[in-house]
């Protein structure tokens, strides 16, 4: 990390877990929760497009819920439990809902993608089943340039059709290394 | 998808039989998905050297200004600004940024990097600051004392064609026409003169952004030692940035390495040297450390290009029987403050008649300057909007023929017995059956049973009408010879480099960055296929121009179209001398040995067979090869089509309208599509809805607006110029046909711009129909509710404007790229 000589820049202590780990950081209270993650722990795949929370490319999971993290600071994460499109894989392999993205071709340059992954996730943690017009309203905070979004939104469809058990999972992931990670 | 002819049917000559690992034409699952879906892909703003340093612009609030005065003293002197380039840096260290696609006959602006004296538009680059962090640049912006002088603006572009408006650019031009060329054949003149029924309008065409997800973003890193300039850039054409950055700044080609691996999207806006890439590299050959800049969305929408804007003056000439005897479009179209580093789009020229076959017609182009963000390219570059011109007054010569508009199109399409037909303006349509394409939408909405039906409106009030567009697709650039006439600075060829390796796989090296449209996947197949092994073992490294051979790069839907031949001959290159290595190995027949997965065989006699990866090792070390083979088992291949070739097809909208409000549903959207031979099905309607989503975005809901008295743009932001979402978006029934290009490798045709062009002008003539009674005729986008409203009550605008008066005596002849 860069160290931020403007006296302006006032820091802030935070701990919070982030897929499993836990962090203590010592945050600018300006900084919002994807540079945050970008920057400060080099999860790269939260990407950022607008910084007005309308795009949707930032969107990862809080507490269980779908947030767009430019919109969030890094210092409210206090306590809270963050998930990013670098938990779902598991080990080499990835899980039911990017494989579904991978066969139905719901992606295109990909940029998008950790957006969709993670409101789909997001989504399957209210323990709903949505209907393809439904998905389609759910997802709609996320934008898209080059998929036209049908297969997104078949993908999204097709990973709870086959994956009933998918909406009841623990919504959080348990944290597995207790070490404490300086960001 | 419906595929009429099998897209193996042979356009290289083999049949299906001969082909031991045939996966063109197949739905190979994507090389790229993996990394891309766990979040591991490598776009720009992921690139984050050691000592890496973050820049910020400052940029002109005004639409047109004099930079009086610029003192950034205080903003240097803030603790951890590292760097500020004012604009007299600039002006002593670059040389203005170049155009890759000069307009022909238009003279070269001085765009620098920075404002010099005076700012065009709002948000013209005017000093930048480089700190330690992103949020430190910004505090530094705060900081710059810079004195604006407001200068008269204009931002309409028939207003900036006016003697009275203020000049751009008065050392250079003494008007806002930047250039303007001409083109046609036969006499249209006579053939109006003569015809029964003329149909005209004006049709404007709205301003437009291509909005890709990766806003545009730049990394750069100074070796002094070594004289190497390191650029990480979102570009589609690496190879092209390379060579305008070492121009811009005073530096020899080999100086420079660009890279651009993943890009986030592209579809024309990133293409070539903005003035931010050219800052970001001054600052890190200055400061000898890593420079980065990512363009937040603020500045995207005032300093990357936009696209599209144009008002054309369209006229169809016709007998009483609805034959077209000739077509014409006089068209200003604007290229905002400097002319951008693509150039502005030519294809509104290049077919301007569309699929109809006219051999008297004319097409002339004004280029103008206006107060406003730089036009680019932008998916389609032309297309989309000729086609809301001219299919909206094919529906009005049919209205005033009493004839059916399906019938008055095909009565006047190029047949495939006419092709090779050659247009006004001298573009060859290749192949195609569009008649075909057009019937089977009419099909499938039935149309008949509309026509029969007749306009009695639903029991909720509203009125349905179906609309048609039928359009062709300039795929691919003619040869080089001809872009060379043009002034272009770019060939019509690809190139890539095949290279074995003594794991058994094969790298390709192309300098096609990944910008969504699947390279990665198709080029792998390419070669899985020639080749013979398998698919699995072929991977591609992209974007890189220290590893690839010069390349053109990602645009005009052209990657397949040239690309394709550049593998196919690499790969055979690559075949050939894998077979004779190991048939001197199995003292079998040269034509007796082939690649077939991961091993070369007999092909009689499969048990003596050679692992690939062992034959690759011989062909490496040079141990045990035929003592007449030289060593080395790598192959690079040029490639250049003979020719564009031209995609095509119908589009059909159902709509429902509420005559009282103009409030309207897009009930059904079919497209018939004919992107030629299929190499990845999968991908193929992936970029056809890619492109539509786009195209109804543009027709119905994007528009960039200038306050005229400000000069501002007043929706330059994701909240309020509204892209469509999931939840926005009808939905599309696809059917396509697969005629074989008889100008390109495969018989492929371009599949990524199809989708583009005719969303605007289907959905007008579908409101038109179910409002035809109301004598309602759209001729703007985007199609707005409050656009019908207002067209119901008698309240369209767009009269009292100037025409665009043809000027051809003036201009030279055969000014138009084909």
């Amino acid at each position: 990390m860069t160290s931020v000589e403007n006296p302006s820049e006032v820091l802030v202590e935070t701990v919070t877990t982030v897929n499993g780990r836990v962090v203590t950081a010592s945050v600018p209270a300006r900084l919002h929760v994807a540079d945050f993650l970008r920057q400060h722990l080099g999860l790269t795949g939260t990407h950022l497009g607008c910084e007005q929370g309308a795009c949707g490319m930032c969107t990862v999971i809080v507490d269980g819920e779908a947030v767009k993290s430019c919109l969030m600071l890094a210092c409210q994460l206090d306590g809270r439990n963050v998930q990013t499109v670098e938990s779902l894989a598991e080990g080499d392999e990835l899980n039911a809902l990017q494989q579904a993205f991978k066969e139905e071709h719901a992606l295109q340059c990909g940029f998008c993608s950790p957006g969709f992954l993670m409101t789909a996730t997001a989504l399957a943690h209210q323990g709903r089943r949505p209907g393809r017009d439904e998905i389609r309203e759910e997802i709609a905070g996320v934008l898209c340039r080059c998929t036209g979004y049908d297969n997104v939104v078949t993908a999204i469809e097709r990973w709870f059709a086959e994956n009933p058990q998918g909406a009841s999972e623990d919504p959080l992931p348990a944290v597995t290394d207790p070490t404490a990670t300086q960001g | 998808m419906t595929t009429l002819e099998d897209p193996a049917t042979e356009a290289d000559g083999r049949t299906a039989g001969d082909r031991r690992n045939r996966v063109i034409g197949t739905s190979q699952l994507r090389k790229e998905d993996d990394r891309l879906l766990r979040g591991d892909g490598r776009f720009t703003d992921d690139v984050d050297p050691a000592r890496v340093l973050y820049m910020a612009v400052a940029r002109c609030p005004y639409p047109h200004a004099r930079i009086v005065r610029v003192d950034a003293s205080a903003a240097a002197a803030l603790d951890g600004v590292e760097h500020v380039l004012t604009p007299a840096d600039i002006r002593r260290d670059t040389e203005p940024l170049t155009v890759l696609r000069p307009v022909p006959g238009a003279p070269q602006l001085p765009y620098y990097a920075l404002a010099q004296d005076v700012a065009t538009h709002e948000g013209q680059p005017v000093v930048s600051v480089v700190a330690s962090s992103r949020h430190v640049a910004e505090d530094a912006l705060e900081l710059l004392d810079i004195t604006y002088e407001p200068l008269p603006h204009v931002v309409d572009v028939l207003a900036a064609l006016e003697p009275d408006a203020p000049v751009l650019h008065p050392s250079v031009l003494d008007s806002n026409l930047l250039a303007a060329n001409s083109d046609g054949s036969g006499d249209p003149d006579a053939r109006f003169a003569e015809a029964d029924v003329v149909v005209e309008g004006r049709f404007r065409i709205n301003r437009v952004t291509a909005l890709p997800m990766e806003t545009r973003g730049v990394v750069a890193e100074w070796r002094p030692g070594a004289r190497e300039l390191t650029v990480h850039c979102s570009s589609q054409v690496p190879h092209l940035i390379r060579k305008q950055l070492a121009e811009t700044l005073r530096l020899h080609e080999s100086d420079v390495r660009a890279v651009a691996s993943d890009v986030g999207g592209g579809f024309g806006l990133k293409l070539g040297v903005f003035p931010e890439d050219v800052l970001a590299c001054l600052h890190a050959i200055a400061l000898r450390r890593p420079v980065k800049w990512s363009e937040d969305r603020a500045e995207h929408f005032r300093s990357s290009t936009h696209a599209r804007e144009s008002v054309h003056d369209y006229r169809i000439a016709a007998d009483s029987t609805g034959r077209i005897l000739a077509m014409t479009n006089v068209y200003a179209t604007d290229i905002g403050g400097w002319n951008s580093p693509f150039g502005s789009a030519q294809l509104s020229s290049v077919v301007f008649n569309g699929p109809y076959k006219i051999s008297d017609g004319y097409t002339e182009r004004r280029v103008t300057l206006t107060n406003k963000t730089p036009v680019g390219a932008y998916r389609g570059y032309g297309q989309p909007e000729v086609n809301f011109a001219y299919e909206r007054l094919m529906d009005q010569l049919a209205r005033r023929l009493d004839l059916d508009p399906v019938e008055l199109r095909a009565r006047n399409m190029v047949t495939p017995r006419d092709m090779p037909w050659k247009n006004p303006v001298g573009a060859v349509y290749d192949s195609g059956d569009y008649e075909r394409c057009l019937r089977m939408a009419a099909d499938a909405v039935d149309w008949a049973g509309h026509r029969a039906a007749g306009r009695t409106p639903r029991a909720d009030g509203r009125l349905v009408g179906i609309g048609f567009a039928s359009f062709v697709e300039r795929t691919g650039y003619a040869s080089s010879r001809f872009l060379a006439k043009r002034g272009s600075v770019f060939g019509a060829h690809e190139s890539v480099t095949l290279r074995a390796n003594r794991s058994g796989g094969i790298d390709v090296y192309t300098g096609v960055s990944t910008m969504g449209q699947s390279s990665e996947t198709a080029f792998a197949q390419v070669v899985a296929d020639v080749f013979g092994t398998d698919y699995d073992a072929v991977r591609v490294h992209a974007g890189d121009t220290g590893a690839s051979p010069l390349n053109t790069g990602a645009f005009a839907s052209r990657t397949m179209i040239a690309a394709a031949g550049a593998l196919r001959s690499a790969a055979e290159q690559l075949a050939a001398k894998t077979r004779r290595i190991a048939a001197w190995q199995l003292e079998a027949p040269v034509d007796e040995v082939e690649v077939a997965g991961s091993v070369v065989r007999v092909r009689t006699d499969h048990s003596r067979a050679l692992p690939l990866a062992a034959v690759y090792t011989t062909a490496i070390t040079g141990q045990g090869m035929p003592p007449e083979e030289e060593p080395g088992l790598e192959a690079t291949a040029h490639f250049e089509p003979s020719d564009a070739a031209y995609s095509f097809g119908t589009a059909a909208a159902q709509v429902a309208v509420d005559p009282l409000t103009g409030e309207f549903d897009i009930e059904r959207f079919v497209l018939v599509h004919d992107g030629g031979t299929v190499v990845n099905p999968t991908i193929v309607e992936g970029q056809v809805r890619g492109g539509l989503a786009q195209g109804f975005g543009a027709a119905l809901t994007e528009e960039l607006r200038y306050d005229p008295e400000t000069g501002q743009l007043v929706n330059g932001s994701m909240v309020d110029y509204f892209v469509p979402t999931a939840a926005d978006l009808p939905r599309v029934e696809l059917l396509h046909t697969a005629v074989p290009s008889p100008v390109t490798p495969f018989g492929v045709r371009g599949v990524g711009e199809a989708g583009t062009i005719p969303p605007g002008a289907a959905v007008a003539n579908a409101v038109c129909d179910a409002l035809a009674d109301h004598g309602v005729e759209l001729s703007a986008l985007p199609i707005t509710p409050e656009a019908i409203w207002s067209a119901l009550a008698g309240r369209s605008s767009g009269g009292g404007d100037p025409e665009l008066t043809p000027t051809a005596k003036d201009l030279p002849d055969g000014g138009v790229e084909y």
